[in-house]
C-alpha cells in the first residue's frame, strides 16, 4: 500500500485511541477532584495535564486549574492541539486522506464523530454534563473499533491502523501507570480510604478496575496493580498485551526486506514476556516505565522509517 | 402533493404541452400526487443528514477551505424514456468517436486541416493545443477515455449538445450517490418503474482504464490534487469503487522514465494514471513550474510511452468553445455520417460578420468565454442589465476572439421541490462516455437543476442542485 496511506491510517488510529484515553483520564480526575479535600483538588486536576505533558500549554492559556478550565482545555479548546476536539479533527483529516482504504462504515463512523464533536463544541461542556461527553467519546471509539473489526479487509491497511492503536495504548498505559502509581503510593501513608480511591482511580483510568477485582480480589496492593497493568496478558491495556499485538501485526505486515522495527518490537516483547514482578520491583517502577516509554517511542519511529519514510 | 404546471412554451419533462402527464412519467406522477408533504420534508432532511455523514461534500473556490458544502439534492427524479435514450446513446457514441478521431488526426496528419474543414490557425494557435503531443503514439489512438457531454432539451423536444468535456469531467459520483440515496429513501418507487441501473459505472471505468494500456495486467492509479480539491470526494470514491490506489503527486516519482508509487514495500510501477489534475499541473518540469500537485519527470515518462494518462494531454483543444461549432463537420468528415445530436447554433466572435450580428443582438444571446468553465464570466442577454450589456459589448470589441455567442435556449424544466412547493425548474444532463476497447456508458448521467425560479445556470458553484436521472428500460413510448 502507499506509504502515505499507511502513515495516515497509523495516525488516524493513534488519534482515536488518544481521544478515548483522554476522556477516561479526565473523567476519573474530575471525579477524584470532587471526592478529594479542597487543598488536594488541584493535584487531581493536574493529572491529565501531567500525563499528556501539557502543563505549560495550559498555563499559557488559563490562569487557574479549575474543573471548568481543565474541561475546556482538554476537551474543546481549538487553540490546544491535543484537545479531544482537535484530536478528533486530526483523526478525521487523516481518514479523509485515506478514504480509498477505508470501508464506508469506518469512514462514516469517524466522519460522524467529527460532525457531532462540532455540535458539542458549539453547545459547550460544563462540569454537570461532562460525564455525558466522556460516555460519548468512549462510545464513538467503540463504534470505530467495531466498524474496523467488522468491515475492514485484513490487509496492511488494517495492520497499520491496529499498529497505531496499540502503540498509542501502550504509551498511555505506561504514562498513566507511572504518574498515578506514584500518587497512590504516596497516599498510602495517609489514610486507608484516600488510598483506596487513589488506586481505583488508576485502575479506572485504564479500564482495568473490574479486571483487578476478578484476578486479585478486593485488597489492592501496589505491586499487584503494576503486575496487572504491565505483565497480565489478559488485560487489554496491559503493556504485555499491547506488545503481543504489535509483534503479531508486524509479522503480518507485508515486508519488502528485513525490517528493524520487528527486531525492536520482539526484543521489548521478550523483555516483558519473560519478566516478573520481582524484577519490576527491584528495578523500580518509575525507572522501568521510563525505559519502556523510550523503547516504545523508538519502535513507533522505526515503523515510520521502515514503511512510511521515503528517500528517492 | 400539488404539482405546479410548467410555463407555456417551455418543454417540461413531466407534462406535455397540454399539461397532460407524459405516459412514461405516470408512475412518478402518481407517487408525487400521493406523497404527503410532511413525509417528503422529512425525507429531505434525512437525505441531507446522510449526505453529510457520507461526506459527499464539495468546496467552493473562494470560500473557506474545508467549508464542506452539500450540493442540494432534489428528491424528484428526472425521467428519460427508453426511446429518447436510444437516440441519446447512439448520438453520444458517434460524437465521442469523432472527437477522438479528431484528436488523433490533429496530433498526427491533420487531414481535417488539409481538407479545409478547419483552418490551421484555429487548431494550432489554440492555447489548448499541445505541440508536445504531436506524433505521440497512444494505445488504441484514444485521447478522451472519459468524456462528459453536456446536453439540454430545447422547446422543440430535441436534445442539443451544449458542451463537450474531454479533459477531467466530474460529477459521476453524484450520479451514483443520488441513485443510491433514492433507492434508500424510496425503495417502493423503484418497484413501480423499470429504472435502468447505473451502479456498474465504476466497473466499466476500471475496464476502460485497464484497456488504456496495452500491458496485460496494468496497474492503475487515480491521481488527485488532494483533499482540498472541490471534487476530492469523487476521486476517493472512484478509486475505492475500482479498488485502485488514490495517489497525490507526492506519492509518485519517476526513475528512468518510469513512474512508481511509494509503497510500504518499495517502489511499484504505475501503468495508467486516471488523472484528475489539469495538463499544466501534471509535471512542474514541463508545465507550470510552481505546481506542487504534479510529479517531476512525469511528462518525459509519458512521452516515452511508459505510462498512459486518462485522459491524454492536449484533449482541451477538442472541447474548446471555438472548436465546438465544427463538431458536426468532424462527424461527417471522419465517420461519413450525419450527426445524430444537434449542436447549438454558435457565432464565433472572431469572425467579423458574426461579431457584428452578436453586438446587434446582444440582449437576445448568451455570450461565453471560449476558454471559460463553471459558468463564470458569461452573459445571459435577456437577463442582463443595461450596464452589464454595455460592459460585455466593450469586452467583445476589445478581444472578440475570446468569445462565442449562442441563442438563449430555453432549457427544459422538471418539477422540483422548492420553498413554494413543487414547481418547474430548468435542468441539463451530463452523460459519461467511456472509450476503451469499445465505447461504453451506463444509461443515465448527472442531471443538474437551477433551483432559482427562471434561472438557467445549473452549476453547483452557483447554486445549482442535482437530481437522480432515470432512464427507463424498454417502455412502450
Amino acid at each position: 500500500m502507499l506509504s502515505r496511506a499507511a502513515s495516515s491510517l497509523f495516525w488516524m488510529a493513534r488519534y482515536l485511541e488518544r481521544a478515548e484515553s483522554q476522556a477516561r483520564l479526565l473523567d476519573v480526575s474530575l471525579t477524584m477532584a470532587l471526592i478529594d479535600v479542597p487543598e488536594d483538588r488541584e493535584e487531581q486536576l493536574s493529572v491529565p495535564l501531567l500525563v499528556t505533558g501539557t502543563q505549560e500549554a495550559f498555563t499559557s492559556l488559563y490562569k487557574d486549574i479549575t474543573p471548568q478550565n481543565v474541561i475546556d482545555f482538554m476537551l474543546l479548546d481549538e487553540r490546544h492541539p491535543a484537545s479531544v476536539y482537535n484530536i478528533i479533527k486530526s483523526a478525521r483529516d487523516n481518514a479523509l486522506q485515506v478514504r480509498g482504504n477505508l470501508s464506508a462504515d469506518v469512514w462514516e463512523s469517524i466522519n460522524l464523530s467529527w460532525m457531532e464533536m462540532k455540535d458539542l463544541r458549539a453547545t459547550g461542556v460544563t462540569e454537570s454534563n461532562a460525564s455525558r461527553i466522556f460516555d460519548w467519546t468512549r462510545a464513538r471509539s467503540h463504534i470505530f473499533r467495531g466498524a474496523a473489526y467488522g468491515t475492514l479487509l485484513r490487509t496492511d491497511a488494517f495492520h497499520f491502523l491496529r499498529l497505531g492503536t496499540f502503540i498509542e495504548r501502550a504509551d498511555t498505559t505506561a504514562r498513566v501507570l507511572d504518574i498515578r502509581h506514584r500518587m497512590a503510593t504516596a497516599s498510602q501513608d495517609e489514610h486507608a480510604t484516600r488510598s483506596f480511591f487513589e488506586w481505583t482511580a488508576l485502575l479506572h483510568s485504564l479500564a482495568a478496575f473490574e479486571a483487578y477485582q476478578q484476578i486479585y480480589g478486593h485488597n489492592i496492593l501496589p505491586i499487584n496493580v503494576a503486575e496487572l497493568l504491565i505483565l497480565e496478558l489478559d488485560v487489554p491495556r496491559s503493556l504485555h498485551a499491547c506488545l503481543r499485538e504489535i509483534v503479531a501485526l508486524l509479522e503480518q505486515v507485508e515486508n519488502g526486506e528485513a525490517r528493524k522495527a520487528r527486531r525492536l518490537a520482539n526484543s521489548l516483547f521478550a523483555n516483558i514476556h519473560y519478566g516478573d514482578r520481582d524484577y519490576i520491583a527491584e528495578r523500580g517502577l518509575h525507572e522501568y516505565l521510563t525505559d519502556f516509554l523510550e523503547r516504545i517511542q523508538g519502535i513507533a519511529e522505526q515503523i515510520q522509517k521502515d514503511y512510511m519514510g521515503w528517500q528517492v | 402533493m400539488l404539482i405546479q404546471t410548467p410555463a407555456e412554451g417551455l418543454y417540461d419533462e413531466l407534462f406535455d404541452s397540454d399539461n397532460r402527464v407524459r405516459p412514461h412519467c405516470k408512475p412518478l406522477e402518481n407517487w408525487l400526487v400521493d406523497s404527503d408533504e410532511d413525509l417528503i420534508a422529512e425525507k429531505r432532511r434525512e437525505a441531507n443528514v446522510l449526505f453529510q455523514r457520507l461526506g459527499i461534500t464539495f468546496n467552493v473556490y473562494g470560500e473557506d477551505q474545508g467549508a464542506d458544502r452539500l450540493i442540494p439534492f432534489d428528491l424528484i427524479p428526472r425521467v428519460i424514456s427508453a426511446a429518447d435514450w436510444q437516440i441519446l446513446s447512439s448520438g453520444l457514441r458517434q460524437r465521442v468517436q469523432a472527437l477522438n478521431r479528431f484528436l488523433h488526426d490533429i496530433y498526427h496528419n491533420f487531414e481535417i486541416v488539409k481538407a479545409g474543414v478547419l483552418s490551421a490557425e484555429q487548431v494550432f494557435a489554440n492555447p489548448q493545443y499541445q505541440p508536445g503531443m504531436q506524433n505521440l503514439k497512444l494505445p488504441r489512438n484514444l485521447y478522451s477515455h472519459i468524456a462528459g457531454i453536456d446536453l439540454i432539451r430545447h422547446n422543440d423536444g430535441d436534445f442539443y449538445v451544449l458542451e463537450d468535456n474531454l479533459r477531467c469531467p466530474s460529477g459521476v459520483s453524484y450520479m451514483l450517490e443520488n441513485r443510491r440515496m433514492m433507492m434508500r429513501l424510496f425503495p417502493e418507487l423503484f418497484a413501480s418503474a423499470p429504472v435502468a441501473p447505473v451502479d456498474h459505472y465504476p466497473a466499466l471505468l476500471g475496464e476502460t482504464l485497464r484497456a488504456a494500456s496495452l500491458k496485460p495486467n496494468p496497474t492503475v492509479a487515480v491521481l488527485t490534487p488532494g483533499r482540498f480539491n472541490s471534487a476530492y470526494f469523487e476521486h476517493a470514491f472512484l478509486a475505492r469503487q475500482m479498488g485502485v490506489e488514490l495517489v497525490e503527486g507526492a506519492d509518485l516519482f519517476v526513475r528512468k522514465n518510469r513512474v512508481y508509487m511509494k509503497t510500504t514495500v518499495g517502489p511499484q510501477q504505475v501503468d495508467v494514471i486516471y488523472r484528475r489534475i489539469d495538463d499544466d499541473f501534471l509535471d512542474p518540469l514541463a508545465g507550470n513550474p510552481k505546481s506542487m500537485l504534479g510529479v517531476p519527470g512525469l511528462y518525459a515518462a509519458y512521452r516515452s510511452g511508459n505510462v498512459v494518462f486518462a485522459n491524454a494531454m492536449g484533449t482541451g483543444v477538442a472541447d474548446d468553445k471555438s472548436i465546438y461549432p465544427f463538431v458536426p463537420d468532424m462527424i461527417r468528415f471522419y465517420l461519413g455520417e450525419e450527426p445524430i445530436l444537434k449542436n447549438v447554433p454558435t457565432w464565433s466572435c472572431r469572425k467579423p460578420k458574426d461579431l457584428k450580428y452578436v453586438l446587434e443582438h446582444l440582449s437576445e444571446l448568451v455570450v461565453k468565454e471560449a476558454q471559460g468553465a463553471g459558468g463564470y464570466g458569461m452573459l445571459i442577454g435577456p437577463k442582463a442589465t443595461k450596464k452589464e450589456l454595455s460592459h460585455f459589448a466593450d469586452l467583445l470589441k476589445a478581444k472578440p476572439h475570446l468569445y462565442i455567442a449562442q441563442p438563449t435556449l430555453s432549457l427544459s424544466t422538471c418539477p422540483t421541490f422548492v420553498e413554494e412547493g413543487v414547481a418547474p425548474r430548468h435542468l441539463d444532463l451530463r452523460p459519461f462516455v467511456l472509450s476503451g476497447k469499445k465505447i461504453q456508458m451506463v444509461p443515465g448521467g448527472l442531471t443538474r437543476v437551477a433551483l432559482k425560479e427562471g434561472s438557467l445556470v445549473v452549476n453547483s458553484s452557483q447554486g445549482g442542485g442535482t437530481k437522480d436521472t432515470w432512464v427507463l428500460e424498454g417502455d412502450p413510448c
